[in-house]
């Protein structure tokens, strides 16, 4: 590609989109949406890498795209399709319009920033937007979260922004690689990154946003909230830690640990609240905690991570289509309004289907076997009142469980180091 | 005398001659009044752009007329001058046409736009002062021009403000004179220097340095709204709003500001200055304004007052950047001089389009003026996200140069300082657009003017999207050739740390 062609499939992919954000103009389109999401979509499917820096804007920040990115950028464009078609009526009023259209340009930005300015700036803006259009339910429960989600941005930016000072203190150079480089020295750096991506992106102990958003938000929101804060957040701590370089033994045990304890919390949660909504919540909660623990895996042990680097944008793309698939699916299948999954009910006439089935494929084919058919049939008869009894004791100890989830997460953590440190 | 010994005169002159004809109208004069007031302000950013062309190709611009035996009265323009006063004009230009607009059919008109202009005209001469003497002239000038607009409405609470003003803006005034005075004796000169020009003083002089210090930051720090010398400045928004925003970010606080950096720089030169163990102080009296002033900000209903004592706090950054004594923090003080203003009339303008069309003074009567204004709101959107630092929006520009600049000279609690600031900010402004943009809006308005269809009076709208505009321009397109940054480096190059 020559560098105009370069420049303009780079920059058209968020100017367009902020250019449509003035009311007369998407108002006269037809579709702004789906047209705003179009050089994106593009971009994706053009062959070859691009990069392409404007000297005079901010602090001298560029855009760029190869290989790994265009996963992240296919997942994007497929996110916000998703929510520019599943959720056209009630994106249809004019502010609607313009934070969808925000929030998708600060999105794309996040995704092609060729240095951490562009990343911050771009992130900004996204993050904002997204709280837009999160907040924009009446509901109390969606202020709540949208609030929450405010207070821990608004913390996450001030951490990154001094993480920015840091860097750019240590090297004057601001791309990705060169302050990776630089930073290995700056401990301060690290734990300031680490602490803000995992703020924007919900890591366990700071999901309450992303779970309560799960439960209330509107659909747009809902649809977003995977590919947007969550998986930008992610990309986020790839781009900004030094990883595969230098051993940074402290902040990637911590990584680990919060990884490990995400993913524990999140799946104890998973079984014990099974509501449709917040199943999608539970998962990118899981999903983000083992992204940690594979950043952290990177921090410690910087060869394990140059082996399996190429996993990282796969399993990011994947994180933000989750609950994309899920709403998608529920949509499809008209369930999208059941809240409760019947757990004990299902169990139970499920036993009793079983039962009954047993019971009378007993009764025909070992109808000649009358003592050993009595048998099965009298034990067949009995079989879902024992499994109700079991029913009732994991009952009860889920009861349990939901009381002391993070005790028992912290608990199985514990146990887990003990095991980890009996193996070394 | 060549052409460019005139230029500083001419520059003062462009306002001073319309604000004093103006003061001869009659109240009836409106287009004679309208059109004296923009073809001044007109003329002066003409001005400003030859003399911005010229000093940026290494001209010289001097004015210089006898004033008192060995003393000049000095009108001179460098970098640092042209930053102030290319502010001042832009601003002045915008503050005029939102003036027209927000004081249609009120009376004594005459008087104030007269007061204006010479109110602009002392603040170009404050800038463009090459000398304390003349600064001390035009700095006083400054606090008698603007004493009449604030007490314009005439009401109590208007002439008690005003009172107030006089009362704090006249004992820092007289601090400052006699520091100047002092320093005469002691220096034989008071001529602004590049690196200052107290060299010539001895270590003998440590505590007479120390006190004149004290007495002229004392007597900037005034108008500059230094906690705590800053009670004038919260009554003072009983004004106009167009006068609000004078005082906020054209006038009276940054010639506070401004004077701190002359101070600092060209008086006593930032490496005496620390060397005498003064910059430390003020960096902290700096921060610990900053603090005070977003705290008092987060429990005022009012907003006209919020944004008083956010103004309170967003101007000691200023101070707070020359204290740290660093070129990149120079950079970032300087640059916030401009950048604060752009964001700050903003504000006020906006402020003012609430108070005018809806009648709507307090934060708790905004729920859902974001869709009756959505212009004006969006203009306030910017500005207050600009205050609390988000980019692209100038005041990051501002806040990344003053937290580098803390890293460069290792004072990292700056960060903490710029990080606890930029919380509070979020904490006072946050929820004012959340309820301008998502509360579901009032039956009525407190007092609704009828515009039409229209939002409001063009006049009040245009100025406050403008300079909207400007400060996410000023952010967007900081390294751009004439942007305010380039500027600040150049006068960071070529003021302070030449040797």
């Amino acid at each position: 590609m020559s560098n105009s062609i370069n420049a303009l499939s780079l920059w058209l992919v968020v100017v367009w989109p902020l250019l449509l954000v003035i009311p007369a103009l998407h108002s006269r389109l037809p579709s702004p949406r789906h047209l705003a999401i179009l050089p994106a979509a593009l971009l994706a499917v053009m062959p070859g890498d691009a990069s392409h820096v404007l000297p005079w804007l901010m602090f001298g920040t560029g855009l760029s795209i190869e290989g790994d990115s265009r996963w992240i950028l296919l997942m994007a464009v497929t996110v916000w399709l998703a929510a520019a078609t599943v959720c056209n009526k009630q994106l249809a009023q004019n502010r609607s319009t313009v934070l969808f259209l925000l929030t998708l340009t600060g999105n794309l930005g996040v995704i092609l920033a060729a240095d951490l300015v562009g990343f911050f700036v771009f992130a900004a803006l996204m993050g904002y937007g997204f709280y837009g259009l999160l907040v924009q339910g009446s509901d109390v429960a969606v202020r709540r979260a949208a609030r929450l989600y405010l207070i821990f941005l608004i913390i996450a930016d001030l951490a990154l922004f001094e993480a920015l000072l840091l860097a750019a203190f240590a090297t004057k150079e601001l791309q990705f690689a060169a302050v990776q480089q630089a930073v290995t020295e700056t401990p301060l750096y690290l734990w300031l990154v680490f602490a803000g991506f995992v703020l924007k992106a919900g890591i366990w102990p700071f999901h309450l946003w992303l779970t309560a958003a799960f439960k209330s938000a509107s659909q747009s929101a809902l649809l977003l909230l995977g590919g947007a804060p969550v998986a930008m957040a992610l990309l986020g701590m790839e781009r900004w830690l030094p990883l595969g370089d230098t051993a940074v033994y402290a902040m990637g045990t911590v990584a680990q640990v919060v990884g490990v304890a995400a993913l524990l919390y999140a799946t104890l949660r998973f079984f014990t609240h099974m509501q449709m909504k917040t199943l999608p919540a539970w998962g990118l909660v899981a999903t983000s905690g083992i992204f940690v623990a594979f950043i952290g895996t990177g921090l410690t042990y910087p060869a394990v991570w140059q082996q399996y680097e190429y996993l990282a944008y796969p399993l990011i793309a994947a994180l933000g289509l989750l609950p994309t698939l899920v709403v998608i699916i529920a949509r499809l299948e008209g369930r999208h309004q059941t809240t409760d999954v019947q757990l004990v009910d299902v169990s139970i006439s499920w036993a009793a289907g079983w039962g009954r089935l047993i019971q009378q494929w007993l009764t025909k084919s070992l109808a000649g076997v009358q003592a050993l058919a009595g048998f099965f049939e009298t034990k067949a008869l009995e079989l879902p009142q024992y499994l109700h009894q079991w029913q009732t004791l994991l009952d009860d100890a889920e009861r349990r469980l939901r009381r002391w989830t993070v005790a028992i997460t912290l608990l199985s953590l514990l146990a887990l180091a003990v095991a980890l440190l009996a193996i070394g | 005398m060549n052409w460019n010994a005139w230029l500083p005169l001419l520059m003062v002159a462009s306002s001073l001659l319309p604000g004093l004809v103006i003061f001869g109208l009659g109240e009836q004069r409106f287009r004679l009044r309208t059109a004296l007031n923009l073809s001044g302000a007109l003329a002066k950013l003409a001005l400003v752009g030859w003399m911005l062309w010229g000093v940026y190709h290494g001209q010289h611009f001097e004015t210089r007329l006898p004033l008192l035996p060995d003393l000049d009265l000095v009108l001179r323009a460098g970098p640092l001058s042209l930053l102030f006063v290319t502010l001042s004009a832009g601003l002045w230009l915008l503050t005029t046409i939102y003036a027209i607009g927000y004081l249609e059919g009120s009376p004594h008109r005459s008087r104030f736009f007269g007061f204006f202009s010479l109110c602009v005209t002392a603040t170009v001469g404050v800038a463009m002062s090459g000398n304390l003497i003349t600064f001390l002239l035009f700095y006083e000038l400054l606090t008698l021009a603007t004493y009449p607009l604030i007490v314009h409405r005439g009401t109590e609470e208007a002439r008690r403000a005003g009172q107030s003003y006089l009362v704090y803006t006249l004992c820092g005034g007289a601090a400052l004179l006699l520091g100047t005075v002092w320093l005469y004796t002691l220096t034989g000169t008071l001529e602004f220097t590049p690196r200052g020009f107290i060299h010539a003083v001895g270590e003998e002089h440590h505590l007479a340095l120390v006190v004149i210090f004290i007495l002229m930051i004392g007597g900037l720090g005034v108008k500059a709204a230094l906690v705590p010398l800053h009670g004038w400045l919260p009554k003072a928004m009983v004004a106009p709003a167009p006068v609000s925003a004078l005082l906020h970010a054209v006038a009276v606080v940054k010639a506070g500001a401004f004077g701190i950096i002359r101070v600092v720089y060209e008086v006593f030169g930032v490496e005496r200055a620390a060397m005498l163990g003064l910059t430390g102080p003020l960096a902290v009296v700096a921060a610990v304004t900053i603090i005070y002033g977003s705290v008092r900000a987060l429990f005022q209903d009012d907003l006209k007052r919020r944004l008083a004592f956010s103004t309170i706090s967003q101007v000691s950054y200023i101070a707070l950047g020359v204290a740290i004594a660093g070129p990149i923090a120079t950079i970032g003080g300087v640059v916030h001089l401009v950048h604060q203003g752009l964001m700050k009339i903003t504000l006020f303008f906006c402020a003012g389009n609430l108070a005018e069309t809806l009648g709507i003074h307090k934060i708790s009567e905004m729920n859902g003026v974001g869709r009756r204004m959505p212009w004006t709101m969006a203009a306030f959107t910017v500005g207050a996200l600009g205050m609390i630092g988000a980019p692209p929006i100038a005041g990051f520009i501002s806040k990344w140069y003053l937290g580098l600049g803390a890293l460069e000279v290792g004072q990292g609690w700056v960060l903490l300082v710029l990080a606890g600031s930029s919380l509070l900010n979020a904490a006072y402004f946050l929820p004012i657009l959340y309820r301008a943009w998502f509360r579901a809006p009032a039956d009525a308005w407190p007092h609704e003017h009828d515009f039409g269809d229209k939002e409001t009076a063009w006049a009040l709208l245009l100025p406050p999207v403008i300079t909207a505009l400007l400060a996410l321009g000023a952010g967007l397109l900081a390294a751009a050739p004439f942007s305010p940054l380039e500027w600040a480096q150049l006068i960071s190059q070529r003021e302070f740390y030449q040797p």
